[in-house]
Formats: structure tokens, sequence, C-alpha cells
């Protein structure tokens, strides 16, 4: 198993009473009214601390993604978190979940910045092609959702090509169309950095992703019982394409509290998690999944994505710790009863990508580090095996040892 | 249930038109809700017209989109139809998403369409009266922002005409609106504003006067852009006008004065 630590940025200061005082979180939640820039200032920075020490304490990969006019998403460019990360880190893979490719015109800008990225780190990137939330592409980048998911694939099919490519080619899209696709610079991963792709239960995503051998990363804010009818999906259609069950085509997004016991871990987490869920995932109903954001065939299987879930579980009552604990949605307790659950987890969804929230809701900065911290010294350890029989074709494997280079001393002289 | 017929376009492609009654031809173009089996709009139409009913590309298969990537295509589309049907110089009467399809045809084939009725008709955007997001409301509950009395007539209700399957009473809105929105996301405006000015059809705007979609300035822009325009302005209806107050639409329909020298 791998363990990687995402953060999700979210805004620490939403004002008390939020639902009642905002009809939601994202895409018209208003920016001067609700977000301090100066305390932003402080945030970023301690948000980039925490991923920093995130690699010390011994993840595997570092994980930021994209998110558009959204109270608990604050890296509109992820790119740019990366390229921060990428200066101050040295081992841990760089795993950018955006960009979402249909929003960028031409889409060859995301190949050129995730190959200055992949250059950047010495070959640690890993690059995810989501579609993009509705909110965010339909909503808030005005993306047309009725022609968004073709877009998205043509783009994502003009990035990998340039990267095997790598010399000039003319590209005649459908949404895209290029006299000379030829971006620098080129990544150092050949023929291109692991493609993972966060989805959110689009059953044409699951296709996609095995006949092209990307990663499926399933990015629920529930819990693995609640994503268990995605994650079958998914297998499912392994089985059908006749791929192997290798269980690093898939990672996982799990919300982790460790503390000494469940009390300690209600003292330490309860307010953070409440907040989260409470105003952090207060979104506007008519957002979630504008028309054609979801295709017929998902429609019909009755896969809902994971924010759809969450209008679900949150339409009405405020939701509580015990709720998310009884609910699985936050896992949290003594480092043996997180593990107990992580293999629980592991034997009912086959992932081997974990991806970590320790940080979540307006958690406080020592407890994130502390959570942090227990997590890979004291829970780590104990999964560290799982899966080591299969090999992970998933991850940034350069051949070359790229060293970071020493930095220059620039003295006054 | 409305007969109905299936046209080929010349590039191979296939179109459904729906039929009822008899008479002088009127061509309508549906709104949001598409076609349903029990259409009161069709039923009143058809007491004294030949009903022609074109079920919008996309409502039936969004796969039909992928040969219409534009208002323009829309409007070739129609073309098709009406050259399929040998329509010439028609009454051609709109509702909502399709009065906006109705004006892109008179704009781009003037010769098609001798009178025209734009009711509720999108396809518009003035800066100094920014619109409502049709969309931004869960789309299985737009009926609750398009009817003055927040839901739909019971007659209108069953888009798939099957009350027991939620699973394809779902996909048909869905395929209906997603078709909408691949021609008015994210603002109802394609430049239609600067086409008004070709047609030359007699023009007949007419909206709900609590229409938050087509609010009165909107319905004063379309009579002021097109030539020969009347507009009309109808109390105690919304979006759904024709649907909330047929009496009234109908009454002006009926009134509408024909071009010279033309049959209706």
């Amino acid at each position: 198993m791998k363990f990687h630590w995402f953060h999700l940025m979210p805004y620490p200061y939403l004002p008390d009473r939020f639902r009642e005082r905002y009809p939601s979180v994202w895409v018209d939640l208003p920016a001067g009214e609700v977000y301090d820039p100066v305390r932003g200032h402080q945030v970023y920075n301690d948000y980039l601390d925490q991923l920093e020490f995130a690699e010390r304490a011994g993840f595997d990969g570092l994980c930021v993604n994209e998110h558009h006019q959204n109270g608990y998403g604050l890296m509109p460019s992820p790119n740019l978190m990366a390229a921060a990360l990428a200066r101050r880190t040295s081992k841990a893979k760089l795993i950018v979940l955006g960009n979402s490719v249909a929003l960028y015109d031409p889409p060859t800008r995301v190949a050129e910045e995730m190959a200055m990225l992949d250059v950047l780190s010495g070959g640690r990137l890993v690059s995810g092609f989501p579609v993009g939330t509705g909110m965010d592409t339909a909503f808030c980048y005005g993306a047309n959702p009725a022609t968004l998911r073709d877009k998205y694939r043509e783009g994502v099919e003009l990035v990998l090509r340039a990267w095997k490519t790598r010399k000039p080619f003319a590209f005649n899209g459908k949404y895209t169309q290029l006299r000379y696709v030829n971006p620098w610079p080129v990544p150092i991963q050949t023929p291109h950095p692991p493609i993972w792709i966060p989805g959110g239960g689009s059953i044409e995503t699951w296709e996609w992703c095995v006949a092209n051998n990307f990663l499926y990363a399933y990015l629920s804010y529930w819990g693995y019982e609640a994503g268990r009818p995605v994650m079958d999906g998914f297998w499912e259609t392994v089985d059908r394409l006749g791929a192997d069950r290798n269980p690093y085509r898939a990672g996982f997004l799990q919300f982790v509290g460790v503390a000494d016991n469940d009390a300690d871990a209600e003292r330490l987490y309860a307010e953070a998690g409440e907040y989260f869920y409470n105003r952090c995932f207060h979104i506007g109903a008519g957002f979630y999944s504008p028309p054609g954001y979801s295709s017929m065939a998902t429609i019909r299987r009755g896969v809902n994505s994971a924010v759809v879930q969450a209008s679900k579980h949150l339409r009405t009552a405020s939701v509580t710790w015990k709720h998310l604990i009884d609910d699985g949605v936050i896992i949290a307790g003594s480092p043996q009863t997180i593990a107990d659950r992580l293999n629980d987890m592991a034997d009912k969804i086959n992932v081997g990508h974990v991806m970590l929230l320790c940080q979540f809701g307006n958690m406080p900065m020592e407890t994130v580090l502390y959570n942090t911290a227990r997590f890979a010294r004291d829970v780590m350890p104990k999964l560290r095996d799982r899966f080591s029989e299969h090999e992970d074709h998933w991850w940034p494997k350069t051949a070359l040892d790229v060293q970071k280079p020493a930095p220059v001393s620039i003295a006054a002289e | 249930m409305l007969a109905n017929e299936t046209i080929r376009h010349p590039d191979g492609r296939t179109s459904k038109v729906f039929r009822a009654g008899q008479g002088p031809v009127v061509v309508w173009l549906h709104g949001p809700h598409g076609i349903r089996g029990h259409d009161p709009v069709i039923a009143e139409l058809a007491k004294r017209h030949s009903v022609v009913a074109p079920l919008a590309p996309g409502f039936a298969d969004l796969g039909e989109l992928d040969a219409i990537g534009n208002v323009h295509e829309l409007a070739l589309h129609y073309d098709d139809v009406f050259a399929a049907l040998g329509l010439e110089a028609v009454t051609l009467v709109g509702h909502s998403f399709g009065a906006m399809a109705a004006a892109e045809v008179a704009a781009h084939f003037p010769r098609r369409v001798a009178r025209l009725a734009l009711i509720s008709p999108i396809g518009l955007w003035l800066d100094q009266h920014p619109l409502p997001d049709m969309f931004a409301v869960p789309y299985m509950t737009i009926d609750t922002v398009l009817w003055k009395a927040g839901k739909a007539l019971p007659a209108m209700a069953d888009p798939a005409d099957e009350p027991n399957n939620p699973v394809e009473r779902q996909v048909a809105i869905a395929q209906g609106l997603t078709t909408v929105a691949k021609f008015v996301w994210p603002l109802p405006d394609r430049g239609l504003r600067r086409r008004l000015p070709r047609i030359t059809a007699q023009t007949l705007v007419i909206a709900g006067a609590d229409d938050r979609f087509v609010p009165a300035p909107y319905v004063e822009e379309f009579a002021a852009r097109i030539p020969r325009a009347r507009a009309a302005i109808i109390p105690d209806a919304a979006h759904m006008v024709p649907y909330e107050q047929p009496a009234e639409v109908f009454r002006l329909l009926e009134a509408w004065p024909h071009p010279k020298g033309k049959a209706a």
C-alpha cells in the first residue's frame, strides 16, 4: 500500500451559522465578504508547511487538486502549489489531481505546466486529469455541460499525444485546432508521468481508465463503505475488459484522525470534522449536477457522484461527529483501530493507493502535524506490506537518479 | 398519442416529426419539455390547423447533437425538415427554447417563414437586465421556476409518458435540458440579437408577466429588433404561458394578421 497526504486547502474562517447565512460554499459565495486575503496569506503558508511536513513524516505522495470559487478548496491552480512544493521537497511524489483539461484553451497549456512540474521536481510528478465537478466546470468556468466530457477526452488525447510524440504535429480537433503542437518542456518521465483520473462514478470513465491503463481515483467524502458501489463498478469493468485486479490501478480518499483512543479522537477531531461537513460541504443544490454533466448511461445505472451523495446526507439536519464516525465517513481512533479499518477497506475495495485527509475543516496546525506524524509512525508500518505482491505500474519510476541541485550561495559581497 | 413520421436529412441523419389536426399548416417548435403524448397546446392548435411538430434534435437521443454544433447548424437542421415536408412561407410558432430556434430559422431562412410567433423566447442577454440562471436549480425541479404555480400542470408532469419509471423520467428531462443547455450555456446569447433584423415574417412576441426568464425588457427588445413585430404580455402567467393561459394565447394567435397575399 502507498499512502498519500491530500490537502483540500479549506478556508478555515467560514463564519458561524454558515448554512443559514449563505446558500452555498461554492460558486457564488461572495469572495470579498468571506475571504480575508491577509489571513489567507498565513493559511497558504501553513498548508504548504503541512504538506512539506508530510514528506518528512514518510508519506509517499503529496496531493493537491483544483477547485474554483470554493470555500473549501483554495487551489484554483494546483500547479502553483505543486511548484512551491517541488522546490522544498525531494522524495515525495507530487500528485496533482487537477488539471481539468477541458477548462484550458488550448489544452497544451496543461501539457506545458505538467511537464514543467515534472522537470522541476526531477520526475516526481503524477499527472491527474479530472473532468472537474459541475460546480468548477459548468458554473464557475462556463463550460458547456453538454459537451464538457467530449471536450475533456479530446484535450487529454491531445496532451498525451504531445508527450508521446515530442515533435511538431497538427491537431484538428472538434474543440481545439492547432497548426503546431510542440510543447516545451517535455516531461522527464517517458513516455509521460503516470496518469491518474479522479472520478466520481461515471461509468464511461471506468471503461476509459481501464482501456488506457490510467489509475482510477475515487475521491469520495463518505468513506469506503459508501464508496463500494462505485469501486465495485470499477472492478467489474476491469474484469469485463480482461485487465488484472492489480490494486494499484485504484486510489481512494479517506478522512482519518489518529489518537490514543476513540474519546481522544473526538476531542481532537470532532470540531474540524463537523466544520468540514457542515460548512465546507454546504453546496447549493442547484449546482451539483447541471444537465448533461452525467451521461444518460450513468443516470440509468443510478450511481451518484460524491457531491450528489453529499447532498443526500446533508440536506436536512446538521452533521455530528457521531454521525461521521457511525457512518464510516471519518475513520478515527487508536492506530490499531485505523489500521483495522484500512485493512477492511483494502479487503472490500482493493485499493493500493490511499489518499489521506489528515487535515480537514478548521483543524489547528498542531493537530494536523500530530495526526500526520502519528499516522506515519503508528499506522503506516502496520499496512506497509499490504499488496506487496503486486507491482505498481501507476507510480513514477524515473530511472535516472535526479539529484536536487545544490542551492547556489548568493552572498552580497 | 400523436401521429409521427421520420424525416431523412441529406447527410443521412433522421429526425422525428409529430402531426395532428387538419387545416392550414402551423409548425410548432416545442419548449424545454419536449413533446408529450398529450400536449394541450398541440391539441388546441390541432382544432383548426394541421400541426407539424418536429422533435428537437437531442430530446430523444443526445447523440443527435453530435452533428449539430451550434445554432447555425440547428437552423440548417430545421431547414432540412421544412424542405423534406415541402414547407414554404409557413406559420411558425415556438415556445421558450423552441421560440429561440424559431427566431433563428426565420433569421437564417426568411423565406421559409411568413408568420412567426415567439412565445416566451429565450436567446437574448441584456446587461442592464441580467437574467436569473435557469439551470441553478436541480434539473428535476425545473418546473418550480418555469410555472407561476411552481409546479407543472398534471398533463405536463410526465415527460417520458412512463409515470411509473422514475429513471426514464429523469433521463427524459436530462436529455431535454442538456439539449437546451448546449445552445444557451452559460448565457442565452449566441448572437441572435444581431440576426433579428433579418426576419421578414409578421411576428408576434408573447410572454407571461411573471416570466423571470423573459421579463418585459426582453420582450421589448425582441419586438424592437424584428422589423414587423408586435408584443403582448399576458398577466398571471410565467414561462409556461401557453399552458398557463391558453385562452389568451390562442386569442392572440387567432387575431394575428396574415401578411398580405400569403395564405395561413
